[in-house]
């Protein structure tokens, strides 16, 4: 019996090796050997020597103007970005979560900007931004107002960046949000009905607290895809004008392939890591005392 | 025996095709028009060197990353590479890029025809040769000669300023123009009414390359990079400060989003009609001739950058940013052959490739300039040649790019600083000595008595053939 269990364990071992020896070579070694750069000072621009120089790089992090110019750009993303995607995604799957004619083809339709490339969408929102003749200045002419400097304005830039990834992700929290929705069964509906809740009172006291679930889970994927927002940074307006609407993605991807630091960029990475994960747990907390028993 | 035999005889052939097929060279450049004489030239190419080139396109602003990672990481991706003058350097430092004196002898790239800049600073390192020219980059002044000889703006202009309107030739007079053709939609220009607003100038906006516009007025002032003896950086100099004062002035009479323009949306805004006057590198004169990209086919002047008067003469000086060299990866899987094909585009073929709206280089050699009849697209001989010598004016007073290890991240902290107080969220004083620090602090990452060395050396390279 002994005998067998230790075969069994041989083979157990070498059908799960290949995983293990993959992981460790694409995940957890680069994991390592990134964070042990990110106390070297290691700028390759000379093929400059690697000097071990212990919490140095984080040290600068803190006096780094244009890092926290980047986090703030960041987090305006998240405030503004995804709680617009949130209250418009939201709102927009209410609607399509009743039956008529033609849903289908609605939905699909609104999955379109998703599911746009990436590029393709900044492409598109450089033109709408245009300054003398996108259509959203001619627009806003046609109703009597003034043309908005959408990209050459430090103040209107990073909103600008704003609005493109609203309109291209707020159809996630649609689709996630209505499939959340649907999973709520009638019974329910009617029980508070029958109850005598008026709309708010069911949208509140059972709609709600059954979709809080979905409902974190979609946060916490845009809040995480958003922090790490880069390709429409580069299309629209490259940072600028300046460093007016850098995100920290974008200002990382300049410390290490532009500038070339290695060990600077290794450690704004680690600290972003520690930022992204500090905002997910305070969110799961804060949700998870509020559970629906 | 038979199996064998026949065996035999297919490795044979395969082994002959093989050999026989030829060598793939992989070419890597900024993508859009400046690699199209690689992919015109292909066939030619291949029948004359017995080479299949792959040409892989990245966008302009891209280029210094993509080609160092693969130099850094020893891939060997690239066999020929188009290089940007102010990365040369710290490539060939490296030892990423494959010298060329030993092939020079076999096949002279004719260098004696190149104009100084390009021959001496934009292909050498340390006294060797690590690249043959393909594109002559300076920034020189376009303006609408239509608009400049309408004898009703002329007129207003007199009475606002109390001169000639004429092509500026100082940064003053350059406001002064730019200030009086800035028109709202509604108001008249030339006779007309206008459709759209009119904007008295642009620059390039975008914070790789700002430097360039704001460094034709610091050095124009005298404004040199850094001290020679000490590398203080001397950006934030008294010329440095003037200059970035005399930009913020400019802006005024600029379109709202020019923070946001690059080559494309600067070419755009005059080509379309929009904009009195530009200071742009010398493809926008052809392109300007040219009606399937321009709207003011033959109403296009061209002229020296403006400067400042001293002892009653103009001193100007032309930024001579970018430009475009050809050079061999160290790496590469056949050097000659691959000197071969950058010869032929350097030599052979570079009068058609500047010469043409279709690509974006520019005139580097003796030869461009010695034949006007060349430049198709303009309406006639004289027109080419007044282009031709409105870009070489320029090219004489010539201010040399950076070509040290760091340039590129010399120019972009200096552009990002020169936004901030175009922005109004620096002063200029306060701008330019942020710029100042982050110089110093790059000098210290790439090593000071380096920097300091080559740089003592660029300067008496520059001097000796009079750029500096």
């Amino acid at each position: 019996m002994g005998g067998l269990r230790k075969r069994d364990w041989w083979i157990a071992f070498f059908f799960v090796l290949p995983v293990v020896v993959i992981l460790l070579a694409i995940s957890i070694f680069p994991m390592m050997y990134s964070f042990y750069l990110s106390l070297c000072k290691w700028d390759i621009g000379m093929g400059g020597q690697r000097t071990f120089i212990g919490a140095g790089n984080y040290l600068r992090l803190f006096s780094d103007a244009r890092f926290f110019n980047s986090l703030k750009n960041t987090g305006r993303v998240l405030l503004f970005g995804v709680g617009a995607q949130f209250a418009l995604g939201l709102s927009l799957a209410l609607l399509l979560n009743r039956s008529f004619r033609g849903r289908s083809l609605v939905v699909t339709l609104f999955l379109l900007p998703m599911m746009i490339s990436p590029v393709v969408v900044g492409c598109i929102w450089k033109i709408i931004y245009h300054y003398q003749y996108g259509p959203l200045n001619y627009l806003l002419n046609r109703f009597g107002f003034r043309s908005v400097n959408w990209l050459g304005s430090s103040n209107v830039s990073p909103y600008s960046i704003v609005l493109a990834d609203i309109w291209e992700w707020t159809p996630f929290m649609v689709i996630t949000l209505l499939a959340g929705l649907q999973a709520i069964p009638d019974d329910l509906y009617e029980a508070a009905r029958v109850d005598g809740a008026n709309r708010w009172q069911i949208f509140s006291g059972v709609v709600f607290p059954l979709l809080r679930p979905v409902v974190v889970i979609a946060i916490l994927i845009r809040v995480m895809d958003a922090f790490k927002i880069f390709d429409l940074v580069v299309l629209l307006t490259m940072g600028g004008p300046g460093q007016a609407s850098e995100s920290v993605a974008f200002y990382n991807y300049l410390t290490g392939f532009k500038y070339f630091s290695m060990g600077y960029a290794s450690a704004m990475s680690y600290v972003q890591l520690a930022v992204i994960v500090a905002i997910a747990n305070v969110f799961l907390r804060s949700f998870r005392g509020r559970e629906v028993v | 025996m038979r199996k064998f035999l026949l065996f035999l005889l297919a490795f044979v052939l395969l082994a002959s095709v093989a050999y026989a097929s030829p060598v793939k060279l992989v070419v890597v450049g900024d993508a859009g028009h400046n690699l199209k004489p690689f992919e015109w030239y292909a066939k030619d190419l291949k029948e004359k060197f017995d080479v299949e080139l792959e040409v892989i396109g990245v966008p302009f602003g891209e280029l210094y990353e993509k080609e160092k990672v693969e130099l850094i990481a020893g891939t060997g991706a690239f066999d020929i590479m188009i290089v940007y003058p102010k990365f040369l350097a710290e490539f060939a430092a490296n030892g990423w890029l494959y010298p060329l004196d030993e092939f020079v002898a076999k096949l002279d790239p004719k260098l004696d025809d190149v104009t100084p800049g390009y021959r001496d600073f934009y292909c050498k390192y340390g006294g060797k040769l690590y690249a043959l020219p393909y594109d002559g980059d300076v920034l020189s002044l376009y303006y609408r000669k239509d608009l400049l000889e309408n004898e009703e703006e002329r007129k207003a202009f007199k009475e606002k300023y109390g001169y000639d309107l004429k092509v500026p030739e100082t940064w003053d007079e350059y406001l002064d123009v730019a200030e009086f053709f800035t028109r709202k939609a509604g108001e008249k220009l030339a006779g007309e009414v206008l459709q759209r607003d009119f904007y008295g100038t642009a620059y390039y906006g975008q914070k790789d390359q700002i430097f360039a516009w704001w460094g034709n007025i610091f050095a124009s002032l005298g404004g040199v990079y850094f001290d020679e003896e000490t590398m203080e950086p001397a950006i934030n100099s008294e010329a440095g400060v003037k200059a970035l004062e005399i930009m913020k002035e400019i802006h005024k009479y600029c379109p709202p989003d020019v923070l946001a323009y690059g080559y494309e949306e600067l070419k755009d805004v005059f080509l379309n009609g929009d904009c009195f006057m530009v200071i742009q590198w010398p493809c926008v004169g052809k392109k300007g001739a040219d009606p399937a990209q321009s709207k003011i086919v033959g109403k296009i002047g061209v002229s020296h950058v403006p400067g400042v008067k001293k002892d009653g003469e103009i001193y100007y000086r032309a930024m001579m940013p970018c430009g475009r060299v050809l050079a061999i990866a160290a790496q590469s899987k056949d050097p000659w052959k691959a000197y071969q094909v950058i010869h032929y585009l350097s030599v052979v073929t570079s009068l058609d490739d500047v010469s043409t709206p279709e690509t974006g280089l520019d005139p580097y050699r003796y030869s461009h300039f010695a034949h006007p009849e060349a430049y198709e697209m303009f309406a006639n001989v004289e027109d080419a040649k007044i282009y031709l010598a409105g870009v070489q004016k320029n090219m004489e007073k010539g201010y040399p790019e950076m070509v040290l290890p760091g340039t590129v991240e010399y120019e972009e902290t200096l552009g990002v600083a020169l936004t901030r107080a175009l922005t109004g969220e620096l002063d200029p004083k306060s701008a330019l000595d942020e710029a100042a620090q982050a110089w110093r602090d790059i000098l210290e990452r790439f090593g000071k008595e380096q920097q300091k060395a080559l740089y003592q050396e660029l300067v008496k390279g520059w001097r000796a053939v009079g750029l500096w």
